[in-house]
């Protein structure tokens, strides 16, 4: 019992960060309907990637000395702030497509640029299969230091700003935002939310992260409007799918990425049962009343 | 060159058909605000096939291809049936939940099944240059089918497209159109994905009509824009991939994607420049 404990406490503690911010992030991400943005944004930074493999191959830029994981995520950042801006301004009523649309084309344009880059390159498909549910029974004492700086960072920006990065939020379908410069706050928004993405995909995978960010934010959604209780619902849920997924994981021998994922499933359908009862419930007190 | 055109023959072809009614469900699934649903359905039909390995049928046994089919449409009712007045989860979320919870349960079953980690992904790429005539008579006449449905009850399918947050008919006659859109949907894609890969299948289905709703609201012109935007960045696609020397799949995707992009930044500086003009007016 020990020994699953020693194993099983880092990736816990890094599942537990990952849901700290992805709950919150989820919430954003649900009223803006912008659904699928990490899994554009994780693919654009493995765009990113991809090409600093050709320039590396091309002997393009330094590479005395340059660790080929930091090149790595250079690279990434960059492509990062380039779809931040991308996404900001191509919010836009004049051009009357959706930006869940742009999110999907610009998604399909780097996960088949890639392609075509890796087919001049040589062996990249393994690091594109490892990407989709990470590995993070595997995960090191610093990569969980490093992501603990990144939540706590960009955690505390988001907390300092909430107001403005709330309001921006919530007025997101109709354009009436009352800050002074909404473009600059959503280029902000965006440009967070990639650092978080391209941190936690690294650690637990592009499907996981989805599911944090979604499934959450679904449940909290049924109940509550109020973001506080939101979170809170969210960090519950997301804590005891990770501790039941994890426990099973060790016990029955499989993955604990998708057993996570599969556990937030049944919570939500649980969620939903409880609603209905509720609407039933207060359908039938409605009708004794009148 | 004759050598190179009867060798591009047959994928072409095929790339025309699926631009014909991938753009023509575009437009529905753009004006919806369900982008990502043929993601989904192509990842719950590969969960479908893997359960009938996993029960013990050989891949390409006719039970496991009815599995998958029961096991798509039957999902995709229930998606049909998620559409309500006061939307709390947006029905785009409920994609991204069926394709994570499909997903997850496909890697699941995989360490289940011997050689199972080539399943998960099995029917979501595909490759159109292999594409046999027998291939593409059959998606032919499937289609043919599917758009005669379509031709028949359009212009109800067209009315509940744009009208997002309310039921047009009574909710039950609602509900009915919904099902048959979705269920013809459905048959679209598990039909389509294995020809085209899904990131071919993907563009096609959204970046005409994006292009297209740029420039215009009206569904007729809509239709007709991205029909034609369709099959031009198909073909083109399917050229530049021959003479480039890169995969035909991808290279289409990009063009198309790109093609969106340059459109969606000519429009906006249009709409700067009349901006501009109409305030020296002033």
């Amino acid at each position: 019992m020990l020994t699953a404990l020693e194993f099983m406490l880092a990736p816990l503690i890094a599942c537990l960060l990952l849901i700290s911010i992805t709950v919150y992030f989820g919430i954003h991400v649900l009223k803006r309907e912008i659904i699928f943005i990490d899994i554009a944004l994780a693919q654009i930074a493995a765009l990113g990637s991809a090409v600093t493999l050709i320039l590396h191959e091309l002997d393009i830029g330094s590479h005395d000395h340059v660790y080929e994981h930091d090149s790595k995520s250079l690279m990434a950042y960059i492509f990062c702030i380039l779809a931040a801006g991308l996404f900001t301004m191509l919010k836009n009523k004049n051009i009357r497509i959706t930006l869940e649309a742009i999110i999907g084309i610009a998604y399909a344009v780097a996960a088949t640029g890639v392609v075509i880059i890796l087919d001049k390159g040589a062996g990249g498909d393994v690091h594109v299969h490892d990407m989709l549910t990470g590995s993070i029974l595997w995960v090191s004492w610093s990569q969980i230091l490093r992501l603990a700086i990144v939540v706590l960072t960009i955690g505390g920006l988001h907390y300092i700003f909430r107001s403005k990065f709330k309001d921006l939020t919530n007025h997101y379908a109709n354009n009436q935002s009352q800050l002074n410069h909404p473009k600059i706050w959503d280029f902000l928004f965006y440009f967070t939310f990639g650092i978080v993405v391209v941190e936690a995909v690294s650690i637990g995978g592009i499907l996981t992260v989805f599911a944090f960010l979604i499934i959450p934010a679904s449940i909290s959604v049924l109940f509550t409007t109020r973001w506080s209780f939101r979170i809170l619902i969210g960090l519950i849920i997301g804590t005891i799918a990770t501790i039941l997924g994890l426990y099973f994981s060790w016990t029955m021998d499989l993955s604990s990425s998708p057993l996570i994922i599969l556990f937030m499933g049944i919570l939500l359908g649980l969620a939903l049962i409880l609603k209905v009862l509720k609407n039933l419930k207060s359908s039938t007190k409605n009708k004794n009343l009148l | 060159m004759l050598d190179n055109l009867l060798f591009l023959a047959p994928p072409i072809t095929a790339s025309i058909i699926l631009a014909g009614i991938l753009s023509y469900f575009g437009n529905h699934i753009l004006s919806r605000g369900i982008i990502f649903i043929d993601i989904a359905v192509a990842q719950i039909a590969a969960l479908g096939t893997m359960i009938g390995l996993l029960i013990g049928f050989a891949e390409e046994s006719f039970i496991v291809q009815a599995l998958s089919y029961v096991f798509t449409l039957s999902i995709i009712s229930l998606f049909a049936l998620t559409k309500f007045r006061k939307q709390l989860i947006p029905q785009e979320a409920i994609i991204g939940i069926i394709y994570c919870l499909g997903l997850g349960l496909a890697i699941l079953l995989a360490e289940k099944i011997p050689g199972g980690s080539n399943f998960i992904t099995k029917t979501i790429t595909g490759n159109i240059l292999w594409v046999t005539w027998d291939k593409v008579w059959s998606i032919l006449l499937l289609f043919l089918a599917i758009g005669v449905i379509h031709i028949i009850f359009g212009k109800h399918f067209i009315r509940i497209s744009s009208s997002p947050n309310d039921y047009p008919y009574s909710p039950g006659r609602t509900r009915l159109y919904e099902l048959l859109f979705y269920i013809s949907f459905g048959v679209v894609i598990v039909k389509a994905v294995p020809v085209g890969g899904i990131f071919l299948v993907f563009i096609l289905l959204i970046a005409p009509t994006a292009a297209a709703t740029l420039f215009t609201g009206n569904w007729k012109t809509r239709f007709i824009l991205s029909w034609i935007i369709g099959i031009l960045g198909s073909v083109v696609g399917i050229y530049l991939s021959y003479n480039l020397n890169i995969s035909n799949g991808p290279a289409i995707v990009c063009l198309l994607g790109i093609t969106v992009f340059l459109l969606t930044f000519l429009k906006m500086a249009m709409k700067n420049k009349n901006a501009n003009t109409s305030q020296n007016i002033l």
